[in-house]
């Protein structure tokens, strides 16, 4: 799992981006809410003027926020918000929704046919299923259930026996939004429920003995039958415990029973490590501090944007190249990448450092082909030249290595070897250490990111941690559903749900219309904007030459695609970035914990466009005649 | 037949009750609604200037042909349209107000209702968007239900429900808050002669208890059985306006009702009559019906137009 630098800001670095107040979360929230009350009240204006001139639309839009602030805000009540969602949510389940669980069951049930457990990693497969197909599964719902139910009671008319009630606009909407709501929860929980049982029950597995022999010692060792693609050897000792190998992430226990060898179920399979990430340098292969790792190729192509909020407003974020993703480190050389932990005391690590990676090799010649590429791992004191001998591994890519860091190991102290230890050595007094990364074949690269290396000091168990991905994907239904409703209030069913879709899809694209216009402002041919891209098509130019028009149309086309690109931009960065969202089942899947910062910032988005989505509803719902 | 020119002239509708406004309910100001397509353009003038008063505690009819205005009219006091000019008031408040709805209670055209619910679970649910207590609420709805007669039906799902048996859940969650005012429109619409009948005598309970009920319709019978006073609106403008009694009344023709003539007398009827010879029981106006009105006013619409009654009434004043 590949994290964005964004990814290890802690709630309160993201939401207020310390240094870089302009490009904070905080500030983008605020924004949204004020410019969707802003619209709200322009086409408001707009709406009534066409309507009854322009003073008298000055009015009207006067006299709805005098209501809303006098009124409907302070009118709100509680009870009739449960009502309306107390019916939407009957609504919905006597129009059979729940239809949809049974349907999530079946394709459980199912499912077992297509995944292979044999498969080298079977846990992320089987997670990765269950939360994908939950996660369009209820987003599709969402969709469906949000946009047709508003429309529908107005064209039925059953709105007008609400409306005639002291019932206000407010409590029409969060009514609606709050009982669909309601409903989505009351369909992921079996789902989450049937997932975390189709996961622990699918990919749990036992062996056979198929080969053993009693030492001297009385300690049996031998091989396990070869199931799932797998098998283990193990050791049982003369008390009748013992274990197999790890293979697969995930050992068995190996016990004796009525005089039998029994491999008991498979243990390590679900994780939910917990990281602590360090920082990361980069140094040349002269040995210079250096901005990024090595591009091998195509890294500027996966690694995301800076997440840059209001500043992409005010077009300093146009020109910001994608980050790379992995960078690397030459072989046999001073190249090299350095982690900075912090934290680091006794009482947290008592018995040494527990180190896991994942680091990707690049092979720039054929070399030795039957050992993997070779690196070492180095602990250093952050300041002074303290530094451990090297500890050797090889490079598994796309699976985690573990290394543990012992609490006395050999190295040099300045210009002495010894024995050092490693809190009174190697740690300077404010927690810090120093893990060092280097690659030890010539010719050969390692790469590496941020997350790539971290200490694992804790495990959380599984099932809170699918529970959290099983959170986010509530929360995205949380969205759609605030869209959806939003939609509702003016479009009618189909429309609304059309629009909310486009949204949604605009929000997948945030990346690519970043990608556009950011060669555009730096006046890279790539294909250019909308219309630019559509006279190349027509010509069937390629995208990277020069635009083959003359100057004046070239001129107009690349001025008005700009305007486009601009508003695209804007548009994208205004709507929630759900594969950001999506990215939690990543954590799940790969067995990593999600960590709370993440989940909160995710709850307070929802938040924030509930906010803003309420709002933009608020003001159609005002200005329609509902009965027109 | 003699023509009587000493007609009660005193037929100009609850002029003594104009004054104090204490007792308007529903005040319309030369309301009128204009509909418009998607780019704005004229469609159709669906309510032309419109002044009516409606006083607490009486039965207020709204009449008229099918696409005459009632209904816009009432969509307008509710605040389901906006007006293109002019203004509704209801309890003194503007019709967009929301909290005039606390005291108000509305039986649409149909029965738009949740198809899905039971009628109880229908009328608790319209209770819940009031101010009740729990078991106040239960107390209502059970109340309610048996009112309108559905105590057996009320656990099954609205859909399956008749049309009559819609009406009255209609009815019933209109009356949920026990409202001051009650807009009824088209009341008796698919309800049977003995629901029909059973509706009337309703809103006139309902009058009996103080409330203001008014409702539109093109049942002729039921406006003149149970309304106050009529408003007659033909292709969105108002054509007459007055108490039921006295819009019947036909000015131009004596009714004689005789008795104690003998067969002889018979034939000297027409001699008797110009000489008072027989005992006279009672000299009158005779009714028309609704009916017969309704079919005039519309006759009469497109060679005249604008309100009737006024025109009327200037000729008639004329005379005098």
């Amino acid at each position: 799992m590949t994290l964005q630098p964004e990814d290890f800001w802690s709630f309160g670095e993201w939401l207020l981006r310390p240094g870089a107040f302009f490009e904070s979360a905080l500030l983008q929230g605020i924004a949204l809410i004020v410019l969707a009350a802003v619209i709200g009240l322009i086409i408001g204006y707009l709406v009534a003027a066409a309507r009854y001139g322009p003073s008298e639309g000055f009015y009207s839009v006067a006299r709805i926020i005098r209501d809303f602030v006098r009124e409907d805000a302070p009118g709100t009540s509680i009870r009739r918000i449960y009502a309306l969602a107390r019916l939407a949510f009957q609504e919905a389940i006597r129009r059979k929704v729940l239809f949809v669980v049974g349907l999530f069951i079946v394709l459980l049930m199912f499912a077992g046919w297509y995944l292979d457990p044999k498969s080298d990693d079977p846990a992320r497969l089987y997670i990765s299923f269950v939360l994908t197909s939950t996660n369009y599964l209820l987003l599709l719902l969402a969709l469906f259930i949000s946009t047709a139910s508003l429309p529908n009671d107005i064209k039925n008319k059953t709105i007008y026996t609400i409306v005639t009630k002291p019932v206000r606009a407010t409590e029409i909407i969060l009514g609606r939004v709050f009982g669909f709501i309601a409903v989505g929860t009351l369909m992921i929980v079996p789902m989450a429920i049937a997932s975390y049982f189709f996961v622990t029950g699918d990919l749990n597995h036992t062996h056979q003995i198929e080969t053993s022999s009693t030492l001297s010692d009385d300690t049996v060792v031998g091989q396990t039958t070869e199931d799932r693609g797998h098998r283990h050897s193990f050791t049982l000792d003369s008390d009748g415990i013992g274990a197999t190998d790890t293979q697969r992430g995930h050992q068995h226990p190996v016990y004796l029973e009525d005089g039998e060898i029994v491999v008991g179920s498979a243990q390590g399979m679900l994780r939910a490590r917990v990281p602590v990430y360090g920082e990361l340098a980069f140094f040349d292969r002269s040995g210079r501090p250096a901005q990024q790792g090595i591009n091998v190729g195509y890294e500027d192509r996966k690694g995301g944007f800076a997440s840059a909020g209001l500043a992409r407003l005010v077009n300093t974020a146009g020109t910001q190249a994608r980050r790379i993703q992995h960078g690397y480190v030459e072989g046999a050389s001073l190249s090299r990448g350095e982690y900075l932990f912090s934290g680091v005391t006794p009482s947290k690590y008592p018995e040494g450092l527990p180190l896991e990676f994942t680091l990707r090799a690049f092979r720039s010649l054929k070399g030795d082909i039957i050992t993997g590429v070779q690196g070492t791992i180095t602990v250093q004191h952050p300041t002074q030249p303290i530094e451990s001998n090297p500890f050797r591994f090889e490079v598994e890519e796309y699976q985690v290595d573990e290394q543990f860091i012992p609490l006395e190991m050999e190295g040099t102290k300045i210009t002495e070897t010894g024995t050092l230890n490693l809190f009174d050595d190697l740690v300077d007094e404010n927690g810090n250490v120093k893990i060092v990364v280097r690659c030890i074949d010539p010719g050969q690269y390692l790469g590496m990111t941020q997350s790539d290396v971290y200490l694992k000091p804790a495990e959380n168990p599984f099932a809170w941690n699918l529970m959290k991905g099983f959170i986010s994907i509530w929360l995205q239904m949380v969205l759609i559903i605030c869209f959806g409703v939003m939609f509702s209030t003016f479009l009618n069913g189909s429309v609304a749900m059309l629009a909310t879709f486009v949204c949604v899809v605009l929000g997948f694209s945030a990346e690519t219309v970043y990608e556009a216009r950011y060669y555009q402002e730096v006046g890279r041919n790539m294909g250019g904007g909308p219309i630019e891209s559509l006279v190349r098509t027509l010509r069937q130019d390629a995208f990277t030459t020069e635009l083959d028009v003359e100057s004046a149309p070239k001129m107009i086309i690349k001025s008005v695609d700009s305007v486009i690109m601009y508003c695209l931009d804007l548009l994208v960065t205004a709507l929630p970035n759900l594969p950001k969202m999506m990215q939690t089942a990543e954590f799940v899947a790969s067995g990593f914990d999600v960590f709370g910062g993440l989940l909160l910032r995710h709850i307070a988005t929802t938040l924030c466009y509930l906010v803003m989505t309420c709002t933009i509803a608020y003001f159609f719902l005002k200005t329609r005649e509902i009965a027109a | 037949m003699d023509t009587d020119s000493t007609a009660i002239a005193d037929n100009v509708d609850g002029a003594a009750s104009k004054s104090d406004s204490s007792n308007v309910v529903i005040e319309t100001r030369s309301l009128s609604k204009v509909y418009r397509d998607f780019w704005g353009r004229k469609k159709v003038q669906a309510l032309k200037p419109l002044d009516i008063e409606v006083k607490q505690g009486e039965i207020f009819g709204l009449l008229g042909p099918n696409g005459s205005g009632k209904s816009t009219t009432i969509k307008l006091i509710l605040g389901l349209l906006f007006p293109t000019s002019g203004r509704v008031l209801v309890f003194d408040q503007d019709a967009s107000e929301t909290k005039k709805n606390e005291r108000v209670g509305y039986l649409p055209e149909e029965s738009y209702l949740y198809k899905f619910l039971n009628a109880e679970e229908t009328l608790d649910f319209y209770g819940r968007l009031f101010d009740m207590s729990g078991a106040q609420r239960a107390a209502r709805v059970d109340e309610l239900i048996k009112m309108v007669g559905l105590d057996k039906a009320r656990h099954r799902q609205l859909r399956e429900y008749s049309k009559g048996m819609t009406r009255r859940v209609g009815l019933a969650q209109a009356l949920i808050n026990n409202p001051d005012l009650i807009l009824l429109d088209e009341p008796t619409t698919g309800l049977d002669p003995i629901g029909t009948r059973e509706m009337k005598d309703l809103i006139l309970q309902l009058r009996d208890e103080g409330k203001t009920v008014l409702l539109c319709s093109h049942q002729l019978a039921d406006v003149q059985d149970v309304c106050d006073r009529v408003a007659i609106l033909h292709q969105g403008e108002l054509k007459e306006l007055g108490r039921v009694d006295e819009l019947l009344k036909v000015q131009d023709v004596t009714e004689i009702h005789a008795t104690g003539l003998s067969d002889s007398a018979k034939q000297e009827i027409r001699d008797l009559i110009a000489r008072s010879g027989g005992e006279v029981k009672s000299i009158d106006n005779p009714t028309t019906t609704m009916e017969q009105l309704f079919l005039q006013i519309v006759r009469e619409s497109d060679e005249r137009p604008g309100m009737r009654r006024v025109s009327e009434r200037e000729a008639a004043q004329g005379e005098n």
